[in-house]
């Protein structure tokens, strides 16, 4: 046996001597229940005899029909009259327990009101304390599951059961929607769920074209795209000579630092990607990715074409220097048409590059309205439309049967800030990057997914819903568990 | 420092004045109100122009000069005339 075998084998072999030593302990139970039979005492129990009151997010206690209850017997009360008191009462001995000093577990065969047995030992001069022998179990209801995942693939993990700590994560409803603020239970991107098979990884660059990302942000620091990390040197254009790319790349001001001055572009990147599960703010899509801030619109939020056009080339030039970016988000447009843009993103897509583009906000019909670059007919150019929190589409949402591809949620979206904040916002803006990040969780699997395939996928994937009949392309609503195939 | 409704009205009117080549005391505000608009740009974008795909609230303004309406949309950060001869203008950021 390898030093690699060594542990498995242990754990195997300290599962199964358990296991045999459950068995026989139950076989035992039963014996002592064929030898002893016992009276019922002809009343019926409570399923679940503790309870009412408020809920809170602490685990619920409550009685099964065939409960034990813990006794305390005073100081000098030995152990032949303690069977005494339990054959009286028709019940079992089952337990002391040696390192809790005069405690002992009594059950009561004859499945009484548990509350009944309790008064009962009360009354007795010899019990000093009693107690029902809680169950400690999860209330389904409220969906108050702890954390419990397991990691793999290193920094990778999945989600097994339960949900990210993030404090934020309960506003989620994008990502999680219980009905919160008068929203429709599951009317979300079944990100839970998708979870279970991915929560991303570093693997995998999201370009964010926009005004730049907060890139100090706590809840994105981690996740940021960082060229030295990836043992690259400083990007080098003809015309600008070489450039400080550090935290990524501005065409604003040819200063290079793409630091967010607006709020926008770190608001779209905390959706695809603030890291989950920190116990800070919101979770991502994506608890783990790499996020290449792109800089080209200013601190009010607009930007020039030729500046989009310059943060495209370098992605390109990145991408052809060995960076695995799959993915560019742009949360933004206007309906102007430019065959340059068109190019340029028409050049992204042959390096296999993927752009997911929001369809706009003037409630117009893009079929016969354009809005670039989400109608730019282009095999990788996917077109996004927003939803509110009851899975309609939002009031200010565009449409297209023919050139909208998907809906996500856009509106009131929770994420990330500058200056260290967090905040709402609705747009097509913010349903662009929850499209964005679930073709990264997919990314995170199939790396070498093409990109016609993994538009195919996004627009497959979806949700049917009867108010995107006719609006959009896919007719549904974006699901993170279909696309990665977690269901 | 986010403009003043104050401000906001004295750069319009001064920059309506001045494009219609009229005193200021021409101009008339008619109306100022709270508005939210469908990009980072106020939905006025100028030509070569993207803007953010957000609900941006704001204010629209608007003016009468000579028996002519004209449209001004601000936010406190920027002004901009909207559909002025057929084009948006941003007149301050």
């Amino acid at each position: 046996m390898n030093r690699q075998n060594f542990l498995p084998h242990i754990a195997l072999a300290v599962v199964i001597v358990l296991i045999a030593a459950f068995a026989g302990q139950i076989r035992r139970w039963e014996n002592e229940q064929k030898n002893n039979p016992k009276p019922k005492r002809g009343t019926v129990a409570k399923e679940n005899g503790y309870g009412g009151g408020k809920r809170d997010s602490r685990p619920q206690r409550s009685f099964d029909s065939d409960e034990k209850i813990l006794v305390k017997f005073r100081t000098g009360t030995d152990i032949s009259r303690i069977r005494n008191i339990t054959l009286r009462f028709n019940d079992e001995l089952k337990d002391e327990f040696e390192n809790v000093k005069g405690w002992t577990a009594i059950d009561d065969m004859d499945d009484a009101d548990i509350n009944d047995v309790i008064n009962e030992y009360k009354s007795l001069p010899e019990v000093e304390s009693v107690q029902g022998d809680y169950k400690i179990s999860i209330d389904p209801q409220e969906n108050y599951l702890p954390v419990l995942y397991t990691r793999t693939e290193g920094e990778d993990a999945v989600i097994t059961s339960g949900k990210p700590n993030d404090p934020m994560f309960e506003n989620q409803w994008a990502l999680s929607n219980t009905g919160q603020e008068g929203g429709t239970t599951k009317a979300d991107i079944k990100a839970l769920e998708a979870w279970a098979k991915t929560t991303g990884s570093k693997k995998i660059v999201v370009a964010v074209l926009d005004s730049g990302v907060y890139y100090i942000h706590d809840d994105l620091a981690q996740n940021i795209w960082h060229p030295s990390e990836n043992n690259l040197e400083n990007y080098y254009d003809d015309e600008l000579g070489y450039v400080d790319d550090e935290n990524g790349f501005s065409a604003v001001d040819n200063n290079s630092d793409p630091m967010d001055e607006n709020g926008h572009g770190t608001h779209c990147a905390g959706v695809i990607g603030a890291t989950g599960d920190n116990g800070t703010g919101i979770a991502g899509v994506n608890w783990n990715v790499q996020i290449m801030p792109l800089k080209f619109m200013n601190k009010r939020g607009f930007g020039s074409t030729s500046a989009a056009i310059q943060a495209i080339n370098y992605v390109i030039e990145r991408k052809k220097q060995g960076v695995n970016v799959r993915i560019i988000s742009a949360s933004w447009g206007s309906t102007q048409y430019s065959k340059a843009l068109e190019d340029a993103i028409r050049a992204a897509g042959e390096e296999g590059i993927i752009f997911i583009a929001a369809s706009g906000n003037s409630t117009e019909d893009t079929d016969k309205n354009p809005h670039y670059p989400a109608n730019y007919k282009l095999p990788n150019v996917v077109s996004v439309a927003a939803l509110d929190r009851n899975d309609k589409l939002a009031s200010f949402s565009n449409y297209g049967a023919k050139t909208v591809h998907v809906a996500a949620p856009g509106a009131t979206i929770v994420s990330t800030w500058i200056e260290n904040g967090f905040r709402d916002a609705s747009g097509t803006s913010m349903a662009t990057p929850h499209v964005a990040g679930v073709a990264a969780l997919i990314l995170s699997k199939e790396p070498n997914i093409t990109v016609e395939k993994l538009k195919e996928r996004l627009i497959n994937s979806t949700d049917p819903l009867p108010t995107l009949k006719g609006k959009v392309v896919s007719g549904g609503r974006i699901n993170a568990a279909k696309a990665v195939k977690a269901e | 420092m986010a403009l003043t409704k104050r401000e906001i009205i004295t750069i319009a009117r001064e920059d309506l004045a001045e494009r219609m080549g009229v005193g200021e005391e021409e101009i008339e505000t008619i109306s100022y109100e709270e508005e939210d608009f469908p990009n980072t740009a106020l939905g006025a974008l100028e030509e070569d122009e993207m803007a953010g795909e957000m609900i941006t609230s704001g204010y629209r303004l608007i003016f009468d000069a000579g028996g002519e309406e004209y449209e001004y949309r601000a936010d406190g950060e920027q002004i901009r005339l909207v559909n002025f001869g057929g084009s948006n203008f941003l007149i301050y950021e």
